[in-house]
């Protein structure tokens, strides 16, 4: 579906001048030369006898401690273990044991290699990975990035194929279309599935709305609206929607606006933001300001779950991690807590799900590749990766079908307890899309990661709800500058 | 064959020492300084995509669209504000704390070591508690205000303008103004007393021994710290990034936070470059000042 555009922008997209040519060249060479005179001075060298005759002199003593550090650097070389480095950006406490028991059996596997973990966030890895790209300190496993980075750093020639891995885990094992979104042509991958994840469900406190007198859940924006003003007060803030400057709003209001009918692009990527629809869009999103909490145009993901968790919010916009939070950090409210799919504009709009398809890839130019595509592999080994899943029930949805059926999968108090809910998020998960991918009638969009770490889509909401201008002149300068990103 | 060996002159064995002797500094200076300047001027004469490091030729180009767009002069009137805001309060609060605890107090030396502590408190943890104090839910400032009857609703003090930029310097101000309390103090210490006898005995008063005679002797320190600071101030970008990553919009905006954006959210590295080339040119402005005065 997508491949094709990604194939051919990588045949064309010839960049007249390589900075690294010319500017960085001279440096690797260097570098080159200086590591080649090292190998060399270890074999042709060695330790010189000091000078009992005339003193130890200092030139002796130099050359002496040259030489002997010279002579230890091979044996400190072969007493090296090979090192995967595996960055996430997904790594709550609960996660982040469930990959220790991944690492600790993956070691005990593979003697001899160390798998290290290191952190990084939503709102961080654009700029991380850049940077760790373009200073060649790459890391050799990037998992749970959005399937739109994904494309956008394959369409640069910055990704290597993921078909062992799929082939290794099994490709009849995944879901049905799971990795439709990294196929690149018949043969190739970009990454793989490692999880669904519907990230704008409704959340809603059933208590609260029995409270005030509504007996379901809402379904489109008036019903939201109202419910939101009846549960509304008494220390208790009817929502929890973000209009900060951040990702989280990025995502949020793509979201409002497929609510309204509306998309950021056309199915052959032409701007289409400035519409009807965006308009009511960034209206009912400006209107549902007065029932979130003052804060809220500070707030990220983590801010609007917090505030939901607490019993802040009587409703709120997010993933299934609500279940594990609500249930460890406020069980009081635990079994008044319910999913649906966000509300949309009326009830002919079909609801459209914010799935991020949370990747696992491995960069070019990683070293250790057969080993560091074994670990892949390993991570979708049952019984790790039902920890990982247990880890955040709900938050991340299983893949693989030999998973999403196995009783252990099932064996979790979590999942048995809100088993709709899950059923729920899981498919709306799967028939989720993003701005990488918006429909299925869409092309990849390999810009998509730019538009939204451009913060474009934020400053958009910010200008009509923090400065109270008028949505349609907001909607054609954001139209303006989506499209220059589009053509860059 | 014959060589011959021409001794060489004391003088030029000594300049050939000197020579070798300093080549390990020119070498360090050139590597941290010289290379990473010569190599930012470069790259922001090419449109470049970070995660690469591939582009194309553009000239001035990224100059001509940044000085051409109003995002640069925004970033640049925010960070002249901020600068301003903030050095005027770490130097009101670093001088009133350094002449209090020039005075003979009880804990003087405590209080002196105390005072210290929001300097060399990382900028993160700094932000972290900042924030969590800031919160609208459960933030104790909102909580002590409303309980105290000032405040009917919560403020949102990072979210909306002016609140943001007065919050951020507000934490600025209390993020480095013991390092005017340090430098301030030293000075105070040095003033000869008889000044002030000679002052008292005139008829002075405690107001106009500061005015007369503290003021004047701190002047050449606090020219020092002004300008010292403003180039710190100018750059300062963790604690903006962290406290309001530059917004709302881009009110809190400031040109190192613009470099950031360019380069790694953007990955324009060329842009990012030239945004960072213009402020190296301001702030050689207050680093030749500096230079001056340190000579004088």
């Amino acid at each position: 579906m997508h491949s094709r555009i990604i194939q051919a922008n990588l045949h064309l997209s010839k960049p007249s001048v390589t900075i690294g040519e010319h500017m960085f060249a001279k440096r690797t060479f260097a570098h080159s030369d200086r590591e080649q005179s090292n190998y060399m001075s270890i074999e042709s060298e060695s330790p010189q006898p000091l000078d009992v005759h005339g003193g130890v002199t200092r030139r002796s003593v130099l050359q002496g401690a040259a030489a002997l550090s010279a002579s230890m650097l091979p044996f400190s070389v072969a007493r090296a273990s090979t090192t995967i480095r595996w960055w996430s950006t997904q790594s709550s406490p609960e996660q982040f044991a469930a990959y220790k028991y991944q690492i600790k059996t993956f070691e005990a596997a593979h003697p001899g290699v160390k798998v290290l973990f290191e952190r990084t966030s939503d709102e961080g890895y654009p700029m991380q990975l850049a940077a760790a790209f373009a200073g060649g300190s790459m890391p050799n496993l990037i998992t749970h990035l959005p399937s739109f980075a994904v494309a956008n750093y394959w369409d640069a020639g910055l990704l290597l194929p993921f078909d062992d891995v799929i082939k290794a885990v099994g490709v009849d094992d995944f879901n049905s279309g799971a990795n439709r979104i990294y196929q690149i042509d018949a043969d190739t991958h970009s990454a793989a599935t490692l999880g669904n994840t519907a990230a704008n469900m409704l959340w809603v406190r059933s208590d609260l709305l029995e409270k005030a007198g509504i007996d379901r859940p809402p379904s489109t924006w008036d019903e939201l609206r109202t419910a939101c003003q009846k549960m509304h007060g008494r220390g208790i803030y009817g929502a929890a929607l973000p209009y900060a400057k951040n990702s989280a709003t990025t995502l949020i209001i793509i979201g409002f606006i497929h609510q309204a009918g509306g998309q950021i692009l056309s199915a052959d990527l032409d701007v289409a933001i400035d519409s009807d629809e965006a308009v009511n869009a960034l209206e009912f999103y400006h209107s549902m300001r007065e029932f979130c909490p003052v804060g809220a145009t500070n707030y990220s993901w983590g801010e609007i779950l917090s505030a939901f968790t607490s019993g802040a919010t009587a409703t709120s916009l997010y993933s299934g991690r609500v279940l594990i939070n609500v249930n460890n950090q406020n069980p009081r409210i635990a079994e008044h807590v319910t999913c649906r799919t966000y509300p949309t504009i009326a009830p002919d709009v079909k609801p459209w799900t914010y799935n991020d398809f949370p990747s696992v890839f491995i960069p070019a130019g990683a070293g250790d590749l057969e080993i560091t595509k074994k670990f892949a592999a390993w991570l979708y080994r049952s019984d790790g990766y039902i920890r990982q899943i247990h880890a955040a029930p709900g938050h991340v949805l299983p893949v693989l079908k030999s998973v999403t059926t196995s009783p252990q999968y099932r064996d979790n108090e979590i999942i048995r307890r809100y088993q709709p809910e899950i059923e729920r998020m899981d498919s709306a998960a799967r028939a989720g899309h993003n701005l990488g991918w918006e429909t299925p009638l869409h092309k990849t969009n390999v810009k998509a990661g730019a538009i939204i770490n451009s913060g474009i889509l934020a400053e958009m909401v910010q200008r009509v709800v923090l400065n109270d201008e008028a949505p349609r002149a907001v909607l054609a300068k954001t139209a303006k500058r989506i499209e220059a990103i589009m053509k860059s | 064959m014959i060589v011959t060996r021409k001794r060489l002159s004391l003088d030029a064995k000594y300049s050939i020492l000197g020579a070798i002797l300093i080549a390990p500094t020119i070498l360090v200076f050139c590597t941290i300084i010289v290379y990473p300047l010569i190599a930012a001027i470069y790259l922001s004469l090419f449109s470049i995509y970070t995660p690469t490091m591939e582009g194309q030729w553009v000239g001035f180009d990224n100059y001509a669209q940044l000085l051409a767009s109003g995002e640069f002069w925004r970033s640049l009137l925010n960070n002249i504000i901020w600068t301003a805001g903030t050095l005027s309060l770490q130097l009101v609060f670093g001088i009133l704390v350094a002449l209090m605890l020039h005075q003979n107090m009880l804990f003087r030396s405590l209080a002196r070591s105390l005072i210290l502590f929001p300097y060399f408190l990382s900028t993160v943890v700094a932000v972290l508690i900042w924030r969590w104090m800031f919160n609208d839910l459960y933030g104790v400032l909102n909580h002590l205000l409303m309980w105290a009857g000032i405040l009917d609703m919560p403020v949102d003090w990072l979210g909306s303008m002016p609140n943001a930029m007065v919050s951020l310097i507000f934490i600025g101000a209390w993020k480095y103004f013991p390092f005017v309390v340090i430098v301030v103090l030293a000075r105070l210490q040095s003033i000869p007393e008889s000044l002030y006898e000679a002052a008292t005995m005139d008829g002075a008063g405690r107001f106009a021994r500061f005015i007369d005679i503290t003021l004047p002797q701190l002047k050449d320190v606090l020219i020092v710290i002004i300008l010292l600071r403003t180039i710190w101030d100018f750059k300062e970008f963790d604690l903006i990034y962290l406290l309001t990553g530059g917004g709302p919009i881009i009110s809190t905006q400031t040109l190192p936070l613009m470099v950031y954006r360019e380069a790694f959210a953007l990955n324009q590295m060329g842009n990012a470059s030239a945004v960072a080339v213009l402020m190296m040119l301001i702030m050689l402005v207050f680093m030749t000042l500096y230079l001056r005065k340190t000579e004088d």
